[in-house]
C-alpha cells in the first residue's frame, strides 16, 4: 500500500468536493473577504481621514489608546503626531489580528465537517472503510485536505490585507509598517496551530454526529473564545504581544496533541463503521 | 477459505447475529439468503473486519479479520447496497481515486479493462450523480474489482437492475468465479437469480443460520413429499395409465402428489408405458419455494 499515493488522492478528492459545491466555497470566500479585507480596509481608511474626537461612539477606543500610550505598552504610539496615526496603527497592527483567526477557524470547521460528517451523510465513508487504507493514512489525508486550503485561504487573505494596510498607512507614516512581529507569529505559528486544533476537534465532533450541518454548528462554537480575544484587544484589557502569541500557539498545539490522542482512540475502523450504521 | 466460528453481534438492544458458524470453500459461490434485517449485511461487514463481532471469530485464509483487517481488505472486494461512490465526480475519476487509495500501479490500464467489462465506456466521464441505479451498480462492481481481489462479497448486487443488467451481473459473477477462481459470497432475496450462480446456500433468519448446503441437499430435506406436474398425451385417460391418483388440470396436464422422491421414476415409467410424456417437473422445488418452506419451518423458533 502506497500511503503517499492514497493521501494525495484523499486530499485531491476532498478539495474537489469543496470546489464543486457553491454552498461550501462561497462562505469560505465571503468571510475572509469581509473580515480580512473589506472591513479592515474600510475602517483603516475611515480612521486615517476622520476627526476622531468628534465621533462619540469610538471614545472607548481612544481612551484605551491613551491608556496604552501612557503605560508604554506600545512604545511607538507615544511618538505619533495625531490620534489618527495612533488609531490607524493600533487597528492595523493589533486589533484586527484576532479577527484573522476567525478565517482558519471557519474554513477548517467547514472543510472538516464536509470531509468527515459529510462523507458519513452521503454514505461514502463505508466505501473507504472497505479499502485496505490504514486509519492513520485516512486521517492524515483528511486532516491535510482541510489544513492546506485553510492555511492557503488565511495566508492569501493576510497578503491582500498586508498590501492594502501598507497602501493606506504609507502616506501617513512614510514607511512600510506592515507586518510587525506580532503578525508574522500569528500567521506562521498561531494560524497553523489553531487550524490543526479546530480540525481535530471537528474530527471528534464529526465522528459522533450524523451529518454536516450538525457537525458544522457544534464546531462553530470554537469562534466564541475568539470573540473574547477581539473584545479584549478592543478594550485594551488584553494586549496580545509576541510572547503571548507564541504561548497561545504552543497551547493550541498542546490541545491538538491531546485531541489527536482521542481521535486515534475513538476512531478505529470498526468504531467508524458502527457509528454510521 | 472463509471460516466463521460462533459469530454474535449485538447493537445496543438489538441482537443482529447469534452464534453463526459456517465455512466457505475456496473457489465456491455461496448464496447468503434471508429476509431484510436477517443480518446478511452485518455478517458481510464482520467478515471483512470492518465491523467487530461481539463474540466469535472469522478467519480468511488463516487471517483473523478483526485483528488483520487491512490484510484481509487487500484480498477482498466488497460491494454493499450503498455503492460508496462520489456523486460529484465522474465514473472514471471515482475509479482513479479508489485505485490510488488501493495504491495500484498501472491503474489506468486496469480501469480501461473494467470500464470495458462493465460496458461503461460511454458514461465514464459523466458525473456519477447523473447515473441510473444500474450504471451505479456496475461502476460499484468495477470499483471493488480494481485491486483484483481473490474474495468477493456482494450484498444485493442485482437490486435495482433491469433484466439486462441482472444478466450482466450474473454473467460476470460466473466469469470471475470460473476464469479467475474467485471465491464469491453473494447475498440476495431474488432467489431465482442466485440459483443460476451459487454452489451452496446459507439461509439466515433473525440473525441465526437456519439452513445450509447445496440446492439438492436442501431440496431433499424440505421436499420429502414432491408434487409432480406432468404434460403428456394419454389416449386411454390419466386414471387407467397409473396407480397414482392424478389431479387432472386438463386433457394433457395432470398433477401427482407423491409420498417420496422414489415414487417419481415409478410414476414416469408407468406413464411412458401408456402414452407420450412430453414434460414432467417437480413443483415447489425451486429455491424460492424452498425459501418459504424453510421460513415456515423456523417461523415459531
Amino acid at each position: 500500500m502506497n500511503n503517499r499515493q492514497a493521501i494525495r488522492a484523499l486530499v485531491r478528492k476532498d478539495i474537489r468536493s469543496v470546489t464543486a459545491s457553491v454552498q461550501l466555497w462561497l462562505p469560505m470566500l465571503i468571510v475572509p473577504l469581509i473580515i480580512g479585507i473589506i472591513m479592515p480596509s474600510a475602517l483603516l481608511w475611515a480612521a486615517s481621514r476622520m476627526e476622531l474626537r468628534s465621533l462619540g461612539n469610538i471614545s472607548f477606543l481612544l481612551e484605551s489608546l491613551d491608556a496604552l500610550t501612557h503605560s508604554g505598552q506600545i512604545p511607538q504610539l507615544a511618538s505619533m503626531p495625531t490620534d489618527n496615526h495612533r488609531i490607524v496603527y493600533y487597528l492595523a497592527m493589533y486589533m484586527f489580528a484576532p479577527l484573522f483567526l476567525i478565517i482558519p477557524v471557519m474554513a477548517s470547521s467547514i472543510l472538516t465537517a464536509n470531509s468527515f460528517a459529510g462523507e458519513k451523510e452521503r454514505k461514502t465513508l463505508e466505501g473507504l472503510l472497505f479499502t485496505p487504507i490504514s486509519m492513520d493514512t485516512l486521517f492524515k489525508g483528511k486532516v491535510l485536505a482541510a489544513l492546506i486550503p485553510s492555511l492557503l485561504l488565511s495566508w492569501v487573505t493576510f497578503l491582500i490585507y498586508g498590501i492594502i494596510a501598507n497602501i493606506l498607512m504609507y502616506p501617513m507614516f512614510g514607511t512600510l509598517m506592515f507586518p510587525n512581529l506580532n503578525w508574522i507569529i500569528l500567521v506562521v505559528w498561531v494560524v497553523p496551530a489553531c487550524s490543526l486544533m479546530v480540525i481535530l476537534l471537528n474530527v471528534l465532533i464529526s465522528a459522533k454526529v450524523h451529518g454536516f450541518q450538525e457537525a458544522y454548528q457544534l464546531g462553530g462554537l470554537i469562534v466564541l473564545p475568539l470573540i473574547a480575544l477581539v473584545a479584549g484587544q478592543a478594550s485594551g484589557m488584553l494586549l496580545i504581544g509576541p510572547w503571548m502569541l507564541l504561548m497561545i500557539g504552543a497551547l493550541l498545539l498542546l490541545i491538538s496533541m491531546v485531541l489527536l490522542r482521542f481521535v486515534t482512540l475513538w476512531n478505529s475502523r470498526q468504531q467508524l463503521a458502527e457509528s454510521q450504521i | 477459505m472463509i471460516e466463521a466460528t460462533n459469530i454474535s453481534k449485538q447493537f445496543k438492544v438489538h441482537q443482529a447475529l447469534q452464534d453463526v458458524s459456517f465455512t466457505v470453500k475456496q473457489g465456491s459461490v455461496t448464496g447468503l439468503i434471508g429476509p431484510n434485517g436477517s443480518g446478511k449485511t452485518t455478517l458481510i461487514r464482520i467478515m471483512n473486519g470492518v465491523l467487530g463481532a461481539s463474540s466469535g471469530q472469522v478467519t480468511i485464509n488463516g487471517l483473523d479479520t478483526a485483528r488483520e483487517a487491512e490484510k484481509v481488505l487487500a484480498i477482498c472486494g466488497t460491494l454493499t447496497e450503498q455503492s460508496g461512490l462520489y456523486e460529484n465526480m465522474s465514473g472514471r475519476d471515482n475509479l482513479t481515486f479508489f485505485a490510488d487509495v488501493f495504491g495500484l500501479k498501472h491503474a489506468q490500464k486496469r480501469i480501461d479493462e473494467l470500464v470495458t467489462l462493465f460496458e461503461l465506456q460511454d458514461y465514464q466521464h459523466r458525473k456519477v450523480g447523473t447515473y441510473s441505479t444500474g450504471m451505479k451498480k456496475r461502476l460499484g462492481l468495477a470499483r471493488v474489482l480494481l485491486h483484483r481481489p481473490s474474495i468477493l462479497f456482494l450484498d444485493e448486487p442485482t437490486n435495482g437492475l433491469d433484466p439486462d443488467g441482472i444478466q450482466m451481473v450474473l454473467r460476470i459473477i460466473r466469469q470471475l468465479n470460473q476464469e479467475e477462481k474467485m471465491t464469491i459470497l453473494v447475498s440476495s432475496h431474488v432467489l431465482s437469480q442466485l440459483s443460476a450462480v451459487c454452489d451452496r446456500y446459507i439461509f439466515l433468519e433473525k440473525g441465526r443460520i437456519v439452513e445450509e448446503g447445496t440446492e439438492q441437499e436442501i431440496v431433499s430435506r424440505y421436499l420429502s413429499t414432491p408434487k409432480l406436474e406432468v404434460e403428456a398425451d394419454m389416449p386411454d385417460g390419466w386414471h387407467t395409465a397409473t396407480d397414482y391418483t392424478p389431479e387432472i388440470i386438463s386433457a394433457h396436464q395432470a398433477m401427482f402428489q407423491l409420498t417420496s422422491r422414489e415414487d417419481i421414476p415409478l410414476l414416469l415409467r408407468q406413464l411412458t408405458e401408456h402414452g407420450q410424456v412430453y414434460q414432467a417437473r417437480i413443483t415447489g422445488s425451486d429455491l424460492e419455494s424452498i425459501y418459504f418452506a424453510i421460513r415456515e419451518a423456523h417461523h415459531h423458533e
